[in-house]
Parts: C-alpha cells; sequence; structure tokens
C-alpha cells in the first residue's frame, strides 16, 4: 500500500482544500425517500482517499469534520472519536481505491469494511462512551440503517468514480 | 436546499462574545471530558445548571437553543426510549421477553437524555457565538503540538483556511447547478433509489469540475503573489487572550472540581 505521505505541491494542497469543502457541502445533501435517508457524505470521504490517499486524504477527512461542525455547528456534540472515525473510513477507503483501478469488488469490500467498523463498531462505541447509553441498545439503534445504506452506498460510489475518472483523463 | 444556513454565527456582545475562540473550544472539548464524570442526581443537577448558566450569559433567546437541539429531539427520545428499556437493576416494574422497565432503567434515560440536550447546548454555546473564521484560526493554534511529531501543520491550516472560504462559494454552486439542471428538466425529489443516485450525478461532476478549475486558477493566483512552499510568513489575523478567558476557564474549573466532589465513586 502507498502511504501518500509524499510531498504535496501548492497545487495538490488548494485542490485538497477544494474537495474538503465539497465535502462540507455534501455531508448537508441527503437524499431518498425519508424513511431511508442516505448522506453524501462517503462520496467526500471515498474521493479524498481516491485522490490524495492515506496521509493527505485522512488529513482532509479531519478538518472536513472539523469545519463541518464549524459551519454548521455539531449535530450531538464535538467529540474526537468522531474524527478517529473519519480518519479510519478514509484509510480503509485508501487501501482498496488509492492510485487502484476502479473495480466493484474493491468499491464493494471498502463500503462494506468501513460500515462494519467504522459506522457498526466504532461509532456505536464512541456514542455509547459519549453519552452513557447501553451498548446493546445502541447497537439496535444502528444497525438496522447500516444493513441498508451500504448497498446504496456501493452503487452510487461505483457510478461517481467511473464518471469522475473521465474528468481526470481531460485534465 | 435552501433551508441551509451558512454559518450559525448570531452577533451579539455578551461576555461569551469577548471571549477568545481557543478558550471557548478547550472549554467544549473540557466539557465532553467532564460530563462522564457526573454519574449521580447531584452531579446531574449541578452539570445541568453550569451549562443553563452558560446558556443564559450568551443573552440569545432561547428559540435559537431550541432551534439547535430541534433536529435531533427525536433521536434523542428514542434513544432514551431504549435505554429504558434495556437498563436492568433496581425495582422492576414492568417486565416483558427482553424488555423490562425498572428503577435504573428510568434512572439512566433521564440521565442520557440530561447529557444529550447538555452537549448539544454546550457545543451550541461555542457555534452560536462564534464565526466561522474564528474556530479555523482556534482549530489551528490548538493543532500547533503536532508540528513536534512532523505533522505539517502550516499546510494544514492553509488548507482549512481555503476549504472554510470555498465552503459558501461552492454551496452558491450546487444550488445553482441544481437550478440550471432543473430548468433542463432534471428532477432530484422524485422517483426510485436508482434513479435518485443517477440524479446525484448532473450535481457532482460540474461541481468537482468547478472545484478543479478554481483550484487551478487560486494555486496560480497564489504564487503570483509570493506564496512560496514553508517560507516563513507573518499573521495577519491574530488572536488575542482576554480576563474574559480566565473567567471561561475558571468557570470549568470550578464545575470540574463540583464534579469531583458530588460524584459516586
Amino acid at each position: 500500500m502507498k502511504t501518500g505521505i509524499k510531498k504535496i505541491d501548492l497545487q495538490g494542497l488548494v485542490t485538497l482544500a477544494l474537495l474538503v469543502a465539497m465535502n462540507v457541502v455534501l455531508q448537508k445533501i441527503s437524499f431518498g425517500p425519508a424513511t431511508v435517508k442516505v448522506g453524501l457524505g462517503f462520496i467526500g470521504s471515498a474521493l479524498l482517499a481516491y485522490y490524495f490517499g492515506p496521509f493527505w486524504g485522512g488529513v482532509g477527512a479531519v478538518l472536513s469534520d472539523l469545519l463541518k461542525s464549524a459551519v454548521f455547528g455539531v449535530e450531538g456534540g464535538f467529540f474526537p472519536g468522531f474524527i478517529l472515525s473519519a480518519i479510519v473510513g478514509v484509510v480503509i477507503y485508501a487501501i482498496f481505491l488509492y492510485q487502484k483501478p476502479i473495480k466493484w469488488w474493491r468499491i464493494i469490500a471498502s463500503t462494506l469494511l468501513v460500515t462494519l467498523v467504522v459506522n457498526v463498531l466504532m461509532n456505536t462505541y464512541w456514542i455509547h462512551l459519549l453519552y452513557g447509553l447501553d451498548l446493546r441498545a445502541a447497537f439496535l439503534q444502528r444497525i438496522l440503517k447500516e444493513l441498508i445504506t451500504p448497498w446504496i452506498q456501493i452503487v452510487v460510489l461505483y457510478v461517481i468514480l467511473n464518471s469522475l475518472q473521465r474528468v481526470k483523463i481531460r485534465r | 436546499m435552501s433551508k441551509i444556513i451558512i454559518g450559525r454565527y448570531i452577533p451579539g456582545n455578551s461576555i461569551v462574545y469577548k471571549m477568545d475562540p481557543r478558550g471557548k473550544i478547550i472549554a467544549t472539548f473540557l466539557f465532553i471530558v467532564i460530563i462522564f464524570l457526573a454519574n449521580n442526581w447531584v452531579s446531574y443537577f449541578f452539570l445541568s445548571i453550569f451549562t443553563l448558566l452558560a446558556v443564559w450569559a450568551t443573552k440569545l433567546k432561547p428559540k435559537v437553543f431550541w432551534d439547535g437541539v430541534k433536529p435531533l429531539i427525536w433521536l434523542i427520545l428514542f434513544t432514551s426510549v431504549l435505554q429504558l428499556f434495556f437498563t436492568t437493576g433496581g425495582k422492576v416494574y414492568w417486565h416483558w421477553g427482553v424488555f423490562n422497565i425498572s428503577e435504573y432503567g428510568i434512572q439512566n434515560s433521564i440521565f442520557i437524555f440530561i447529557r444529550f440536550v447538555m452537549i448539544i447546548l454546550t457545543s451550541t454555546v461555542l457555534t452560536l457565538t462564534t464565526t466561522s473564521l474564528e474556530i479555523a484560526d482556534g482549530m489551528e493554534w490548538i493543532l500547533k503540538p503536532l508540528g513536534y511529531l512532523k505533522v505539517p501543520v502550516a499546510q494544514i491550516a492553509l488548507v482549512m483556511s481555503i476549504a472554510l472560504r470555498f465552503v459558501p462559494t461552492l454551496l452558491d454552486q450546487t444550488v445553482r447547478i441544481m437550478n440550471a439542471q432543473r430548468a433542463r428538466g432534471a428532477d432530484f425529489n422524485s422517483g426510485g433509489l436508482i434513479k435518485r443516485i443517477h440524479s446525484i450525478i448532473p450535481i457532482l461532476i460540474p461541481l468537482f469540475i468547478s472545484s478543479l478549475t478554481v483550484a487551478i486558477d487560486l494555486a496560480t493566483a497564489m504564487e503570483a503573489r509570493g506564496y512560496r512552499e514553508g517560507a516563513k510568513r507573518t499573521r495577519y489575523r491574530v488572536l488575542k487572550w482576554s480576563k474574559y478567558d480566565w473567567i471561561n476557564l475558571g468557570y470549568f474549573a470550578l464545575l470540574t472540581l463540583i464534579l469531583l466532589l458530588t460524584r459516586t465513586y
């Protein structure tokens, strides 16, 4: 796996900044019927990982998280655990997607792994810690959504990454 | 889309506004830490009193705080109710299968409700009384020690300020792109899931392309104005620590002390 801690030029930095800004905007948009709202935040994380790798992508994820709180206010409070979740999410996406060809299995594996490790295990644990909620209750509350959303995310990610590849070539 | 408001800052001139953003951010983090200390009625009582005093000190209308809690109220209630059913211990009032309502359950669900609301209220105090630019400056200062771990803090700070500057621009851009696509028949709010997924692409791709264009232009402009990688630079916006920040930190120290004294071990 390439670490991506290589030197980044100004153009890379500015592009990263705009991707972070885009990520903040995307986190505010959700789509789908009211029962299964899917946020678009995961697209931002995947794009950060895809273009910038685990290190700078991770930096981007942390900044997106912080700026989202600064700009839109924090839903549910500042908690460093969620920043850690953002980093782990990008690192997982980066392992599968950074400087790799876009394949169905890569997207399926990365999305499922992110869902399991970040959304189901880590975030549930943070909620348990932060609010003193019973671990079983916290788990039950999240599991239903996490059973449905990854499949939607996989399709969205595949379609979007494929469309973006055309953009990259033209640049 | 139109419901999105950029920046939750509401101008005012109470004491909370005069505090340094660094102090406020540290205090908000500290609050998350000390909330773990509360574990009985007395400590939760003091926690609530101190939070409500902080809310009161902002001199803002209660409605703006209610707006912060409102979007999460169902989640909070749902979480409290789940907790009510799953906690065992103490006197049992009602029992069915895995569910039961017990003395501890009622107590815990009330505690969780208070915790939720207090955490939301404190972070709302921060975002309402501090501009996002100030928050970014404060965060940059807090990140500084990471420089000793060879983390490129200056570059990260640059990314943060550029991103912050472009969030409103990109938000406008997104709305404009959506309107332009709508004008030609795109529909973002109906149809099945697959159709909706496909409807994101006409938003995302133009947004991405315009971001790339902006990035190239901005990098060129910055270099033209003499930005050099790693060169020593001065600061125009400077944060100043004032006496109000000592009041702020003293207030939190007092709360910590009270919680340490009142909690059960």
